[in-house]
């Protein structure tokens, strides 16, 4: 490919990665994203030589006062859609902006049209950049780079070669300019742009994060999720069962695969069923204190320590969800994130402030099982956890001959949990009918239900038992993504279990939700386990990387360096201890053995210190100014060895003699070696003193002949 | 103390090299603050990525091009001559040393008394162990001692963004000698009758006829003249007419009024010069004597082109003596020693010729046992 062509195609690659870029924020207009593409793609197909150059040219030909007129309704377009259309700067400017691109790749007469061009493309990805923070901008990103690269070093050797035929064209003593595209010049360049790109990465993480925040607009839809508000209505979970949009993803640092015991991720709680809804009547609401490194604690001073050994480590990177709940599993210590304060209320339930309106992460510390808890167990002995609604005394009766045979509130839990899961049957379809007591209806008619129901069921029936039990919403961990180590937590993982109090062991999980096997694997699930986990360490590492970040890493790093340094403190004091004691065996040695040791290892440096010197003098003798190629000195070599068969045939070549003297010599005194020494003789002088190639078939021919010249000589 | 260390490696940094932007890279720095801006404003970590990407240009443009301008070999070829005002071809050759990378868009340029001049040397692309070769022309206005420092290179690859220069200290003095002019007609005339007149005959070794006279005893037989001999019935030898070659002495006394324009001292420095070089084309041995310092005729192998080019290199370094003001000089205390022993130190047969570049009476009175008194202000 010649230069200009590459320089032309690199160019418009250039363009068409930011406007891809901007057409997959989804905040492009249609008929812009079609004008868009047909214009880059006519013009590609043109620098390409696939067609359309009619076209193109007929376009490219038109007068300068023609273009004028095309910029001056382009102006007029984004003063129309700022003031009418659109009302916001940024998506009238982004349109403007395409309205340009398209003006500009049929307007690329000048060196200068290239640099706006380039500015225009630049532009276009800080917009797209402004818009979105998707996962496949790093893939639109990683592109620009490399187009950057190329189209940068193409334009500016264009340049030059221009100005190198104006100046050097007389003179004719220069190489001439490099018009093709070599193989060494593409994978140089592709070089050049990794690493620059690496460069880019570091760079990333070098520079300081602070952000003041003003004139910042944000874009981001929230996610609306169901039942985490203070009052639920039974139903409104089933309705998000089909949803799968990701609302978190969740990382356990500090183990490898997922947890072993079955967690739940702990959102709201309800004390309070009227019949139909669920509602938090608590009245206690504490902020949390922090601790100096951050960490928002949610049990009080005077609760029991426990061991951080038997606590659950987690990482959440949750979506800008419609709650301020915050999510964790069962139960929650302390909570750590970019948030001013974090409330906790009377059944548990952590919350911010105000609901985000992004994407935010967070880390959770938890105790799945949590013995005496004296902040929780003041609120427990409250009616609210045995309040019961109006409704059959049949609900009470089965929840009497369920756990007949059981005498601890403990063991009548366990029935009663046994007794839903297996008696009912789990289902999503519970059909439209609008029921006057669900509960009644899951229990004595339907038998059907799903996770709501179960739930509410036994909260019920053990409050009928005279145990508290509360219902609590939150999500299960979904599916685990075993390429990124992490669970990813979807709308339809929403889920409702119970929490009993026991005197002796406080709240207590119970879900008596029968487990639903799980659907087989969607055919691509790999492959999107592979993209979400890609999006989860983009969103992590990129999206979200902040100053507390950089603190994580720098103090990684101290602590590595010190690490470092004590290792290797501790091998070389090992290092010291190991010389001192051969030191002590040679003295000793030494003194036992006296003189004869000191002779042998004095004669044993002695022969190898010739043998190095030796070495390194033949060494720098053969580096030193052979001016032979390769190819001269294998045919040297065969000459020699062509040399030495014949004298031991008794034909030695005289020193004055050339090489074709001596070939003439050979002719005349031995006829039946002639053809191959003349063979051999005609290589040697090409290759060694007309600078001729030493191709393959000349070395094999060389060695077959002189084969030959052995094997005559040996008959003989 | 900080201070003048960083200023010190400054100033380190930029002997060897050198660093501007291009109007191109204003504008991208512009973007770049631009964007740097925004980042800061929002807290966008998308922009700080575009951010990281433009000063990871920016690096890596230092590097790529700092790797063009390293382990180049520059050698320059300076004429053995150099004249004012006469153009001379000068060639500098350029070898890159690097195993693997090529050197792009190198421009070559001297460095001279602290000014790079442009010399049009442009080398696209200089591959890993390859050399080039540029020749140029030179012109020096004035002769005298003239020194190139340098080499400066300058490179604009990869992007064009900024333009990095390397100093290279390839030091050269260069003698110019004076301009040769052609002699006005009429004196070329006078100096052949004045060469023809002071001819003077004197035996010696060569091929003319110098004396025929009677053999004596001891002389080579291979003298006698045969024909001679046969006429007058006696042994008659040839004595032949020896081939040394003439002699000229220029004299240029140096001292000249101070308020006086040196060009005048510089048009009688050209004259004597062309002199010289007329001389030597007639086959002279030409002694100098600039004031006091004396460049004699030279012996054997000394002559020809080496004594030439000493003669030139004397007129090329001679420097006037300032003596004062004009009335001064007129009144004859400064009389040049050289010019004033004129006479004594000619030797028989010897042209002197005296150049002057101003009325100087002294002179003219000292010069009296000279062949010829030029006056330079009176020579085109």
């Amino acid at each position: 490919m010649t230069l200009e062509r590459a320089f032309s195609v690199s160019s418009l690659l250039l363009a068409a990665v930011s406007f891809i870029g901007l057409v997959l924020t989804d905040e492009i207009p249609v008929g812009l994203v079609v004008l868009g593409l047909s214009a880059l793609a006519v013009r590609i197909a043109g620098a390409c030589g696939w067609g359309g150059d009619r076209l193109v040219v007929w376009i490219t030909g038109r007068s300068e006062s023609t273009w004028t007129a095309v910029l001056i309704v382009v102006f007029l377009c984004f003063g129309v859609d700022l003031l009418l259309i659109s009302r916001d700067i940024l998506p009238a400017s982004v349109n403007f902006l395409i309205l340009l691109m398209v003006v500009k790749l049929f307007h690329l007469r000048h060196r200068k049209d290239f640099l706006q061009l380039y500015a225009i493309s630049l532009l276009a990805l800080l917009a797209a950049a402004a818009l979105t923070v998707d996962l496949w901008y790093a893939a639109v990103f990683t592109a620009y780079v490399f187009a950057a690269i190329w189209t940068l070093i193409l334009s500016h050797l264009r340049t030059e070669a221009g100005e190198h035929t104006q100046h050097e064209a007389a003179r004719q003593t220069s190489a001439p300019p490099a018009e093709a595209i070599t193989a060494r010049f593409f994978w140089t360049t592709n070089i050049i742009a990794v690493g620059s790109f690496c460069l880019t990465l570091v760079i990333f993480l070098l520079i300081p994060r602070i952000g003041t925040g003003f004139f910042q607009k944000n874009r981001t839809e929230t996610i609306r999720t169901s039942g985490f508000s203070e009052k639920v209505d039974l139903g409104v979970i089933g309705a998000i069962k089909l949803d799968p949009t990701v609302v978190m993803r969740v990382e356990l640092p500090e183990q490898r695969g997922p947890a072993k015991e079955a967690l739940y991720f702990r959102g709201a709680a309800y004390d309070t069923y009227d019949g139909r809804s669920w509602a938090n009547r608590s009245v206690i609401r504490r902020t949390l204190d922090r601790t100096a490194d951050g960490w928002f604690v949610v049990s009080t001073p005077d609760a029991a320590p426990v061991a951080e050994s038997s606590g659950l480590r987690q990482d959440i990177l949750i979506e800008a969800l419609d709650t301020t709940v915050l999510f964790g599993a069962s139960f929650i210590e302390t909570i750590k994130g970019g948030f001013q304060s974090v409330h906790v209320d009377g059944v548990g339930g952590l919350s911010l402030a105000a609901p985000t309106s992004a994407r935010f992460q967070y880390q959770v510390w938890s105790i799945p099982h949590r013995v005496r808890e004296p902040d929780r167990m003041a609120d427990a002995g409250s009616a609210r956890f045995l309040q019961v609604p109006d409704m059959s005394p049949r609900v009470a009766a089965l929840a009497r001959e369920v756990a007949v045979e059981s005498r601890t509130p403990s063991e009548k839990a366990r029935a009663i949990e046994r007794y839903l899961q297996e008696a009912y049957q789990y289902s999503l379809d519970v059909g439209t009918a609008v029921s006057a007591s669900p509960i009644e209806d899951f229990l004595f008619t339907r038998k059907t239900g799903y996770c709501e129901h179960y739930a509410t069921a036994m909260v019920v029936m053990l409050r009928t038992l005279g145990i508290p039990a509360r219902l609590v919403t939150g999500f299960l961990p979904g599916l685990w993504n075993d390429f990124g180590n992490y669970y990813s937590v979807r709308q339809q993982d929403a889920h409702a279990w119970v929490e009993v109090y026991f005197q002796d062991a406080g709240w207590v999980t119970f879900d008596p939700t029968p487990i639903v096997p799980a659907a087989p694997l969607a055919m691509f699930s790999h492959v999107s386990k592979v993209v979400d986990s890609l999006r989860l360490k983009w969103d992590r590492y990129v999206v979200q990387y902040s100053f507390r970040d950089q603190m994580a890493a720098a103090k990684m790093l101290r602590e590595g360096g010190e690490t470092v340094r004590s290792e290797v403190s501790g091998l070389l004091s090992l290092l010291t201890r190991s010389l001192a004691s051969v030191k002590a065996w040679m003295i000793e040695s030494a003194s036992a053995y006296g003189g004869i040791l000191l002779w042998i290892l004095a004669v044993v440096a002695l022969v190898m210190g010739v043998v190095i010197w030796n070495r390194r003098a033949r060494r720098r003798e053969s580096r030193h100014g052979d001016p032979r190629t390769d190819g001269q000195i294998a045919a040297s070599h065969v000459y020699e060895r062509m040399l030495r068969i014949l004298e031991s045939q008794g034909l030695r070549k005289p020193p004055g003699a050339t090489p074709l003297e001596f070939a003439r010599q050979v002719a005349r005194e031995r006829g039946e070696a002639a053809r191959c020494v003349e063979a051999v003789t005609g290589i040697y002088c090409r290759v060694r003193f007309g600078q001729a190639p030493l191709s393959p078939d000349d070395t094999r021919h060389a060695h077959e002949l002189l084969a030959g010249l052995q094997a005559a000589g040996r008959e003989a | 103390m900080r201070l003048e260390r960083f200023r010190e490696f400054f100033r380190w940094f930029y002997r060897y090299r050198s660093l501007r932007v291009t109007p191109e890279g204003t504008k991208f720095l512009l973007l770049t603050l631009a964007i740097g801006l925004a980042a800061l404003n929002t807290g966008n970590n998308l922009l700080y990525l575009l951010l990281a990407m433009m000063l990871s240009l920016i690096v890596t443009s230092g590097i790529l091009s700092e790797r063009c301008l390293r382990h180049l070999l520059i050698r320059r070829v300076i004429p053995e001559q150099l004249m004012a005002n006469r153009p001379a071809t000068m060639t500098v050759s350029l070898t890159n040393h690097q195993p693997t990378a090529s050197s792009f868009s190198l421009r070559v340029m001297d460095v001279m008394a602290g000014t790079v001049v442009d010399r049009g040397i442009h080398i696209l692309h200089l591959s890993a162990g390859a050399s080039v070769s540029h020749s140029y022309p030179v012109l020096f206005t004035r002769r005298g001692r003239h020194r190139m420092d340098g080499v400066k290179i300058e490179t604009r690859f990869p992007f064009g963004l900024f333009v990095k220069g390397a100093n290279f200290f390839l030091v050269s003095d260069l003698v110019v000698y004076p301009e040769l002019r052609p002699l006005p007609e009429h004196l070329v005339h006078d100096l052949a009758v004045l060469g023809h007149d002071q001819a003077v005959s004197k035996r010696g070794p060569g091929s003319g006829l110098y004396n025929l006279r009677e053999y004596r005893q001891g002389d080579d037989s291979r003298a006698i003249h045969w024909k001679t001999s046969a006429r007058q019935s006696r042994l008659i030898v040839k004595e032949t007419e020896t081939e040394d070659r003439r002699q000229v002495t220029l004299a240029l006394p140096t001292g000249i009024p101070s308020d006086l324009a040196l060009e005048c001292f510089e048009q009688a420095v050209r004259l004597t010069a062309s002199l010289a070089a007329y001389f030597l084309r007639q086959g002279f041995a030409v002694r100098l004597l600039i004031g006091a310092h004396e460049v004699s005729h030279g012996q054997g192998q000394d002559m020809g082109e080496p004594h030439r080019h000493r003669l030139f290199h004397a007129l090329a370094l001679c420097e006037a003596s300032p003596v004062g003001q004009f009335d001064e000089a007129v009144d004859g205390l400064r009389a040049l020693d050289g010019v004033r022993t004129l006479a004594t130190r000619t030797a028989q047969g010897e042209l002197t010729i005296v150049v002057m570049s101003w009325p100087d009476p002294s002179v003219e009175a000292a010069c009296q046992g000279a062949s010829r008194v030029v006056r330079a202000w009176e020579t085109p």
